[in-house]
């Protein structure tokens, strides 16, 4: 039987959701069942069954199926990994305990630290030391990590991380203490720093091979039993791993680096924006992803989503920096922030209307939710201003108490503000909209990008009802509301190519390289992907190889990332290097620095399969132009008009590729709802794509 | 104009928005690692006027304030009539800035429609500025290194070469103190670029009105929460080691109707020794002290200082004058919060923390590089324990009152010939308490070459503890030795290539009575090593026993038990 399906699951905090695509026609089945928190193998089964039965297709025409799981995280924040200690080298097992030794928050006397993974008592000092050019100071003494780790056993500890100073440099000592561990006591699982993430500063390098051997056996034992039901059922296809770099990885990758599966489904989301807009021709954009909690804004650029080498897990307060743990993983840059459409408004002590970050969430949820909520939430501001349909939230299913959130509204906002009703529920929009487009300002900057130049690319329930006024803030060119935004995750699976990523630290000033290393360390890294590929069935002639530096002034501590072209390189492409990397600075920082030698500090290798096409295929359902999918009009709130307007209402579903109109408009489909303000123009593009053009209204139009 | 609550709000945070993207520039474009690692640094947005409307997230409150301050000083020398488009402004004049030469506030205006519309301020620590290299040596202010009266640092979008000239020959860091300007003025051109862009998306022709409103509302709150504070007039003091006679800083809060009034009077007199604080300094720090008690929530600006009134006498420690040497003046004026804090502690027992290691220890290495003539300089901060709080422990080194960063070691042997030989929790240096005071640490550096290698280490808490409050016990003095040979904590040392110098910052004070610790509690920082088993016993009345073999290296809880009986006979519960 001819394998022909390519299947995206993504295993949520409450739905596991799947897609499945005929990779010969496009066609797509979609599948949603509760997630199994005990067993989340479980779902995924039941999920799969559904949907094959659905599509009248058999388990043996499963090619593929790529897997995103908040597994890494949620093992983390409840603390559920294995007993870990910890290895360090002699006088610095408080590494990871004295942290970086300030406050993230300068006035509040009350804060708290991130508390590590190993506890003080299960973190050993072992006798060794290099320098930091990987000379040796101090032999290992490996029969005192043999007697350690057999204690260590007797006592009940599963897992070690081991993580010497300088092992990026040198790493022989980190694998001699691994191999003594496992000479003395080879049930221990064991995980050293020079391999999870060989970058220097030795706190977050820590921090992050613990956490990797932290879950590293939960995670082994979840991809196995799902190997095996998934035998079971008879699929012969592959399981592959999303990875929080946004590429995707074998089983054995997974198991050996599970950190590296940290916050995939994000990452999906933002993968799906990258593969929704290139389809529809944008490189760039900000993909922008608004739910019940939260936001999540990330930069995709000339085709490419950003990617961080730092995140923090666990986080003491959830939108602060520094109240976390942080792991040094490559993952997709993202920014989340708290203002989802449960986020709370409120008055505060100075007289100021305040968004968030406390949320409702979905119990008890916005007032007009019904159950039991009493403080007003953006939803509830959405509701009164017209922009969402009291008897067509998620396509009719609920009802929406409108009479309730005005009462809140009214008495909680406009009554201490001394507005009107509708003031404050604009205020309340137009203030949640602002946080976010802050945010995804401070970000871009953070990332080295120009915000202004981004298309906003809005998902999620309550994205596409807020990325008009946020991307008039951030003075974009456009924005676009995709088809189908409830399964914008699972469909970015199936647009991740099987990629690897690796990086050599070597600081080399761009005046005096040796070109010969530098070539032979390019050359090693592309074979040592080109192995792993080819190791998982791409062909060797698919193979393709991204180059890059992270580069900066000699004496600078921290880097921006310039492309290297391909091919052998040599003295006659540092000009090259040098304009490329003044370019980029300039525009990130105004003015370029002092006159002073550029050097290259890491150097970076992606190797890749091609990015699989991604054809879905989309039906018309009826009418197609503008006129047709009308559907009516009922009042909703614009300032620019100075108050409510009667506002044609158009069936996303109705709308064909070529329709347009003009705003003030609402777009209505099943999850969610696009609201367009007055003057906008719109049309529906060859993706099935909403694109809102902005580029007339940019001045002084949301005020 | 008036601005209505809702577009307030919108702007206000879009203001501290642009602040924060005008540090994250600075950091990423910084050269040395006292900026992009340690964050030492304030970053604001002032209106026409020069009234400091918003600030960066971080950084630190003696710079903040004394920010803010010289922005003032600042247009009273270049009135905005003498600035052209492209000047960017700089001093480091101690008694207009942050009390320090090290200290470089670089101001640019922002113009639109050929009007100054508003500055971009910001002011972080130079690496080095020449003299006799940061430390409280100098007897005067000249000693200390090159002094750049308020001047032009870029003249219409060019850069002053000769000023740069003239720093570059006298400091030993010629390219990260210049590079670091350099930052501080990108920054500062990031913000403009984005306070610009907000103008003209909400049409403001001017943002005053705006300043205006933010500062009577920040103002507004300040006041209103001294005004639900009891009133009345607290003392206390405390001391530092001084550079040979201990220094006192005394303080006197009083609470009245919606202002407070902190006054150093008795304090020491001003030090013939690089330690003085200057007024600005002073404020800094009093100020932050009292919003952080008062109303920790509100946005800092303009008008958050003004309800609290700071004085001093001139010519005392806290309030210098010229030419007093005063490179290390933040080692007195950093135990100011826990001077005020313990003032206030009868009257506000639930708001305030007890004392903590207070002073940063900001230790600077110098030498040439092994086999080589190349010198390397290297600063580093170091931070002890924080006070236990009314409710919890005290945090293990986390730096109090400065909120500046570490440096790890890797990046510190990377970037110069030091090795860090131990970065460790020091047991039983937290105070006792209810809630345990934070531990302070113990490091120990050596160096790789086979010269004379310096360090001017900037200790303090070496003879006075960080105090408990309401029956908590003191943290554990600092420690600052070779081979357990103190060392002058406060001068510039040379020492043999093969000399291990140990740096063990103090201890937090603890809270509350020690007896009153639970006892798992107890047993718990035992069997992690916070408290040792003596100590346990001692300061907690906790008896814990180890029952497990002694050449164990793996000590689990189960190894530990605690004798009932004998604890209850120490706690005097039977």
């Amino acid at each position: 039987m001819q394998e022909r399906f390519r299947v995206g699951v993504d295993i949520g905090g409450t739905f596991t959701d799947l897609i499945m695509i005929d990779s010969a026609t496009g066609a797509f089945t979609i599948g949603k069942v509760l997630t199994t928190p005990n067993d989340p193998s479980q779902a995924i089964e039941t999920v799969l069954r559904d949907t094959l039965e659905q599509a009248g297709a058999s388990p043996q025409e499963v090619q593929q199926i790529i897997h995103g799981t908040t597994l890494v995280t949620n093992a983390m924040i409840e603390r559920k990994g294995a007993r870990t200690a910890l290895l360090t080298t002699q006088g610095f097992r408080d590494s990871i305990e004295i942290g970086r030794e300030n406050r993230y928050d300068l006035y509040d006397l009350m804060l708290e630290q991130p508390r590590p993974l190993v506890p003080r008592h299960l973190r050993f000092d072992v006798p060794q030391r290099m320098y930091a050019d990987g000379s040796r100071l101090r032999e290992l003494d490996t029969e005192f990590v043999e007697r350690l780790a057999r204690e260590l056993a007797e006592n009940g500890i599963e897992a070690v991380a081991i993580a010497f100073l300088h092992s990026f440099t040198n790493p022989a000592d980190e694998q001699a203490a691994r191999d003594a561990v496992l000479r003395a006591a080879p049930q221990l699982r064991v995980s050293i720093s020079s391999e999870v993430t060989p970058e220097i500063r030795e706190f977050e390098r820590a921090s992050t091979t613990i956490a990797n051997v932290y879950v590293q056996e939960r995670v082994e034992r979840y991809l196995r039993e799902l190997e095996q039901r998934l035998q079971r059922m008879g699929v012969n296809g592959k399981l592959y791993l999303m990875l929080s770099s946004g590429g995707i990885g074998t089983v054995d990758t997974a198991t050996r680096f599970p950190i590296r599966l940290l916050e995939s489904g994000p990452a999906a989301g933002a993968l799906a924006a990258t593969a929704y807009g290139k389809a529809a021709g944008y490189a760039n954009l900000l993909s922008f992803d608004m739910g019940g909690t939260t936001a999540k804004i990330s930069v995709i650029d000339q085709g490419q989503p950003l990617i961080a080498n730092s995140f923090e897990v666990d986080r003491i307060y959830r939108f602060k920096k520094g109240s976390g743990l942080p792991i040094s993983t490559p993952v997709i840059e993202m920014i989340e922030i708290g203002t989802g459409g449960g986020s709370i408004a409120r008055v505060d002590s100075l007289g100021l209307l305040k968004v968030g970050p406390d949320s409702a969430g979905s119990v008890p949820g916005p007032v007009c939710y019904g159950r039991g909520g009493t403080q007003p939430t953006v939803t509830d501001a959405d509701l009164v201003l017209g922009y969402l349909d009291p008897r067509y939230f998620l396509g009719g299913k609920m009802a929406l108490d409108l009479e309730g959130a005005r009462k809140a509204i009214q008495e909680q906002i406009a009554d201490k503000l001394g507005v009107s009703l509708e003031e404050a529920a604009w205020g309340i929009h137009q203030i949640a909209n602002e946080n976010m487009a802050n945010a995804a300002r401070v970000h871009a900057l953070e990332r080295g990008k120009d915000p202004h130049r981004f298309p906003l690319f809005a998902f999620g329930g309550a994205g596409p009802v807020h990325a008009y006024r946020i991307a008039l803030s951030l003075g974009v060119p456009a924005m676009l509301a995709p088809m189908g935004a409830g399964v914008m995750s699972a469909v970015g699976f199936l647009s991740a190519p099987l990629a690897f990523d690796f990086v050599r630290s070597w600081r080399a000033r761009l005046d005096r390289i040796d070109w010969e290393r530098a070539n032979a360390l390019l050359a090693e890294m592309e074979r040592e992907g080109e192995a792993l590929l080819t190791d998982s069935g791409v062909p060797k002639e698919q193979i393709s190889h991204r180059r890059s530096a992270d580069m900066r002034y000699v004496g600078q501590g921290h880097e921006i990332r310039v492309p290297l072209p391909a091919g052998r390189l040599d003295a006659s492409n540092v000009d090259e290097l040098k304009r490329s990397f003044e370019q980029v600075y300039r525009e990130l920082y105004e003015r370029l620095g002092p006159p002073v030698a550029l050097e290259i500090i890491n150097w970076r290798v992606v190797s890749s399969a091609p990015s699989p096409e991604l054809k879905l295929k989309l039906e018309n359902q009826g009418g197609g132009d503008a006129a047709s999918a009308l559907k009516g009009s009922r009042l909703a709130y614009f300032p620019e008009a100075h108050g409510y307007v009667d506002t044609p209402i158009y069936d996303r579903y109705r709308l064909a590729p070529g329709a347009s109109f003009e705003g003030p408009a609402i777009v209505e489909e099943r999850e969610s709802t696009v609201i367009v303000g007055p003057g906008a123009l719109c049309k529906i593009d060859e993706q099935w794509n909403l694109v809102v053009d902005l580029s007339a209204l940019q001045t002084g139009a949301s005020h | 104009m008036t601005i209505d609550p809702i577009t307030l709000e919108v702007l206000w945070n879009r203001l501290l928005s642009v602040a924060n993207e005008q540090q994250v520039s600075l950091m990423r474009t910084a050269f040395s690692t006292i900026v992009r690692e340690s964050q030492d640094l304030a970053c604001g947005v002032f209106d026409s006027r020069g009234n400091m409307i918003a600030q960066s997230l971080t950084g630190t409150p003696g710079h903040i304030n004394p920010m803010a301050t010289s922005v003032r000083h600042i247009l009273k020398e270049y009135p905005p009539e003498t600035l052209s488009e492209g000047d960017v402004l700089i001093t480091n004049d101690p008694w207009m800035t942050a009390g320090q030469l090290n200290d470089f506030t670089v101001l640019t205006p922002v113009f639109r429609k050929g009007k100054i519309v508003g500055y971009f301020g910001n002011l972080c620590h130079a690496a080095d500025v020449g003299g006799r290299s940061l430390s409280g040596e100098s007897h005067e202010v000249y000693e200390e290194g090159i002094r750049i009266p308020i001047t032009k640092l870029f003249v219409k979008g060019e850069p002053n070469s000769e000023l740069l000239k003239f720093i570059r020959a006298n400091v030993r860091t010629p390219d990260e103190t210049v590079g670091d300007l350099y930052a501080q003025t990108s920054c500062n051109a990031v913000g403009a670029r984005s306070l610009l862009q907000m103008m003209d998306e909400f049409g403001l022709e001017s943002i005053d009105p705006l300043a205006d409103a933010i500062i009577e509302r920040s103002e507004r709150a300040m006041r209103d929460a001294i005004r639900a504070l009891p009133k009345g007039s607290h003392e206390h003091e405390v001391w530092s080691d001084g550079f040979e006679e201990p220094i006192k800083i005394k303080v006197k809060v009083t609470v009245a109707e919606e202002d407070i009034y902190i006054d150093f009077a008795g304090s020491s007199p001003q030090s013939r020794r690089g330690i003085n604080v200057v007024m600005n300094y002073t404020h800094g720090y009093a100020s932050f002290a009292m919003k952080a008690v008062v109303s920790p929530d509100v946005p800092h600006n303009e008008g958050s200082f003004r309800p609290v009134h700071v004085s001093a006498p001139e010519g005392s420690i806290l309030n210098c004058k010229e030419p007093a040497a005063v490179g290390a003046r933040h080692l007195i004026g950093h135990f100011i919060p826990s001077a005020i804090f313990g003032a206030l502690s009868k009257a506000l027992p639930d708001k305030v923390i007890a004392g903590s290691a207070d002073p940063i220890w900001l230790i600077m290495w110098r030498g040439t590089w092994p086999d080589s003539d190349e010198t390397f300089m290297s600063a580093l901060f170091q931070v002890g324990g924080m006070g236990a709080r009314p409710n919890k422990d005290g945090l293990n080194t986390t730096g109090f009152p400065s909120g500046v960063a570490g440096v790890p070691a890797e990046v510190i042997e990377t970037l110069s010939p030091m090795v860090q030989y131990q970065r460790v929790l020091r047991t039983d240096s937290g105070g006792p308490g209810k809630y345990r005071g934070g531990l302070g640490q113990a490091t120990s550096f050596g160096y790789r070459g086979n010269k004379l290698f310096g360090v001017s280490a900037m200790a303090d808490r070496t003879r006075f503890q960080a105090q408990g409050l309401a029956g908590g016990k003191p943290g554990a003095l600092g420690e600052y030795n070779s081979g357990g040979k103190p060392l002058q904590p406060k001068a510039v040392l040379w020492f043999e290539p093969d000399t291990i110098v140990n740096l063990n910052p103090a201890g937090g004070g603890g809270y509350g009575n020690p007896f009153e610790r639970p006892i798992e509690l107890v047993l718990n920082d035992v069997v992690n090593g916070y408290v040792s088993i003596e100590g346990a016993e001692r300061d907690y009345g906790v008896v814990v026993r180890y029952k497990g073999r002694e050449d164990q290296l793996v000590r689990m809880p189960e190894h530990y038990e605690v004798d009932y009986e004998a604890t209850a006979r120490l706690r005097g519960l039977s």
